[in-house]
């Protein structure tokens, strides 16, 4: 391989300690106003520097919700948020210094068909980091390269099979330099046979050292990659364990009913 | 990608045997009663297109075309004047070409074979126009300019990647110098608005209302779905209440209604008052176009744009708006037409546009009885200039659907 640069770039901060909490969600209780759901009923995780948080759960649970919340791409009404140390509060400008820190991959994709794969990754950086062009451009291309779509870099989104929109999408979310990972089931959306080639990507994210916090059903990858893994039921944290204590020896019942339907 | 295993022998499709008979004999005769439809409406189609033919060919006088051209084009516009039109003229064709040919500089080919007939029709056309030979002259001129703008801005275009945004600035130039150079004042001589007729004024009422209407149909489109109820209502009440009322009426409050309040002095001119009333028109349903559109984008794509960390307004101008213009372009254009032809509509309110100094020349005892004439004539000019709008739209459509 050539010599990269990793791509986490906090460790070169002044505040690298490695036990940094970089969310911290205290009882965090929402509802949506439109029929009144009591989605979220107190729930509560901190997530350390460089960790990996696994969320399962079943469907409705309020997973992603719960990890939308961490970039106010949802609201919350009671309880406390912070990331990387900046409370979320409604205050508009905490919220866009949050959302340039911290990335997310969604279910589906989201990338934006009416611009090249380059232009996908290169437009926050542009426009939010107000960085030079050719500067971003370089740097697109080595994150192309790392989740291996360099040749693709001028086709358009549409012309990509999932894995490699997919993959494109992590690509843009790494472009912004952040210091957290959101994954909102980044492979439910893919054929069977792509799933592999977006989780080695996120896997060797988790290589580099990236705070990363995913909900997936993969258990290979909760097993290998995570640091823990949690359960979400009903808008509550079940159970929260080492993969190896969660998959093998669940202590609440309602995991080992859920682990009983996907294992 | 599909690879052939080697020795694996390529299929070739199936032969159709597609000769024109063979497709006449399918579509047009296949089973008996199409057979019957196919000949009622062929007969039906010869005899109107005999008698018409023969109408146009014998009793029809044509020559009250001819005699009246400067009329059609440009009314009573002064003729010591007319040099300014010929300009406009000359440089819209000329930007007009330089666009096409930065839009096209990546195609291999900017003269494809249908382009060239194209071109080779409507010089032909120039040169058989009915008017005074420097005229014909002239418009020949007129298709070079296009040509030659196109072949240039092939040229600059390949050579100077962000010449798009001049390209716009250029046309935006010309918007302001359109009016001066038709207008006149600073340091041209002033030609008042009663003195733009015809087709001058039909072309220059429509261009300036769809100009208009764009930007404030999508003023209004955002409106509408904003969070802001206050902004919400208004929107809403714009556009329910002028979708409510006819254009004719909106017209006629401009001509008739604001003179009867306002004093002599501080009425707008009549010209402006059409104008405005179009542009208030079209930008209603336009807003309801774009809105369509706005509704057809998922709404992953501003989420994910916000996560990135673009604000409201850039997440709007970069991801959302593209994407939402051009799933309407069809719409869009469709209502640019019809604003185009509701022109037409300024002739009942006693604006002199083409229909306007079509009726006046009917009235003239020489060419009395002429209508089928003039107003084919008309339908022509019409035709053109909606045809045209028609093919560019589905050109950017092309090439925006890569
Ligand atoms: N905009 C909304 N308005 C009202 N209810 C909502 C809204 N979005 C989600 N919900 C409800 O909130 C609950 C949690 O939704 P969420 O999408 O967080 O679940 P999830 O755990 O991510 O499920 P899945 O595994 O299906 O993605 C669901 O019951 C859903 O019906
Ligand atoms: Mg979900």
């Amino acid at each position: 391989m050539t010599s990269q640069q990793p791509i986490v770039q906090d460790s070169v901060n002044g505040s690298s300690d490695p036990a940094a909490e970089m969310i911290v969600a205290q009882d965090v209780h929402k509802w949506y106003t439109s029929n009144k759901f009591h989605v979220l009923r107190g729930v509560s995780l901190t997530v350390r520097r460089g960790e990996v948080v696994v969320i399962m759960g079943p469907s409705g649970s309020g997973k992603s919700t719960f990890i939308r919340t961490f970039n106010a791409l949802e609201e919350y009404q009671k309880g406390k948020i912070l990331v990387d140390g900046i409370e979320l509060s409604h205050d508009l400008k905490h919220i866009d210094a949050i959302r340039r820190e911290v990335g997310m991959v969604f279910q589906q994709f989201n990338l934006f068909p009416h611009l090249t794969v380059l232009q996908n990754v290169t437009l926050a950086p542009i426009w939010v980091r107000r960085k030079k062009k050719q500067e971003v451009e370089a740097l697109a291309m080595q994150l192309l390269e790392k989740v291996g779509i360099l040749e693709q870099a001028k086709k358009y989104p549409g012309q990509l099979s999932g894995g490699q929109q997919q993959r494109v999408a992590i690509a843009r979310a790494l472009a912004m330099q952040p210091k957290i990972m959101l994954f909102d089931e980044p492979t439910s959306a893919l054929d069977p046979e792509m799933v592999r080639e977006v989780l080695d990507t996120m896997r060797s994210l988790a290589d580099d050292g990236m705070t990363m916090v995913c909900v997936t059903h993969e258990v290979g990858f909760a097993r290998e990659v995570a640091d823990r893994v949690v359960l979400m039921a009903d808008g509550l944290l079940v159970e929260e364990a080492t993969p190896e204590a969660f998959f093998s020896n669940p202590k609440e019942e309602r995991t080992q009913q859920f682990l009983s339907q996907i294992l | 990608m599909t690879t052939l295993t080697p020795g694996s022998q390529e299929l070739a499709p199936p032969e159709i045997q597609d000769t024109p008979l063979n497709w006449i004999k399918k579509n047009l005769f296949s089973p008996w009663y199409n057979a019957l439809i196919t000949l009622i409406l062929l007969g039906l189609f010869v005899y109107v297109a005999y008698n018409f033919g023969f109408w146009a060919a014998t009793d029809a006088k044509w020559d009250v075309i001819p005699r009246n051209l400067k009329l059609f084009i440009v009314g009573r516009y002064p003729n010591e004047q007319l040099w300014r039109l010929w300009l406009l003229l000359a440089l819209t064709c000329g930007l007009a070409g330089l666009s096409w040919g930065v839009i096209a500089r990546k195609a291999a080919k900017l003269f494809s074979k249908e382009i060239l007939i194209g071109i080779g029709v409507a010089a032909f056309v120039c040169l058989l126009i009915p008017t005074a030979f420097p005229n014909r002259l002239l418009l020949l001129g007129m298709v070079g300019l296009i040509v030659a703008g196109a072949w240039v801005g092939k040229q600059l275009g390949q050579a100077q990647p962000g010449l798009g945004k001049w390209v716009s600035l250029g046309w935006s130039l010309l918007f302001v110098m359109s009016l001066w150079l038709i207008g006149g004042s600073g340091g041209l001589e002033a030609v008042s608005t009663n003195e733009w007729q015809g087709l001058l004024l039909t072309v220059f009422t429509a261009a300036i209302s769809i100009v208009l209407c764009f930007p404030i149909g999508v003023i209004f489109a955002l409106g509408r779905q904003s969070t802001l109820p206050v902004v919400r209502w208004l929107s809403i009440a714009y556009i329910e209440l002028v979708r409510g009322v006819p254009l004719i009426t909106i017209l006629f409050m401009g001509q008739v209604l604001i003179p009867l309040f306002l004093p002599e002095g501080m009425r707008p001119d009549r010209v402006i008052r059409a104008v405005v009333g179009l542009t208030l028109f079209s930008s209603a349903y336009l807003a309801e176009n774009v809105r369509g559109g706005l509704q057809s984008i998922p709404r992953g794509q501003a989420e994910a744009s916000r996560a990135l960390g673009l604000s409201t307004p850039l997440t709007l101008i970069l991801i959302v708006m593209p994407q939402a213009l051009k799933a309407v372009i069809p719409a869009i254009v469709g209502q640019f037409i019809s604003l185009f032809q509701d022109t037409t509509l300024l002739a009942i309110v006693g604006l002199v546009e083409l229909l306007g100094i079509s009726n006046s020349i009917l009235a003239n005892p020489q060419f009395l009885g002429r209508f089928m004439e003039v107003y084919l004539f008309d339908a022509a000019l019409f035709w053109i200039f909606c045809y045209t709008m028609s093919v560019a739209s589905k050109r950017l459509e092309k090439k925006l659907n890569v």
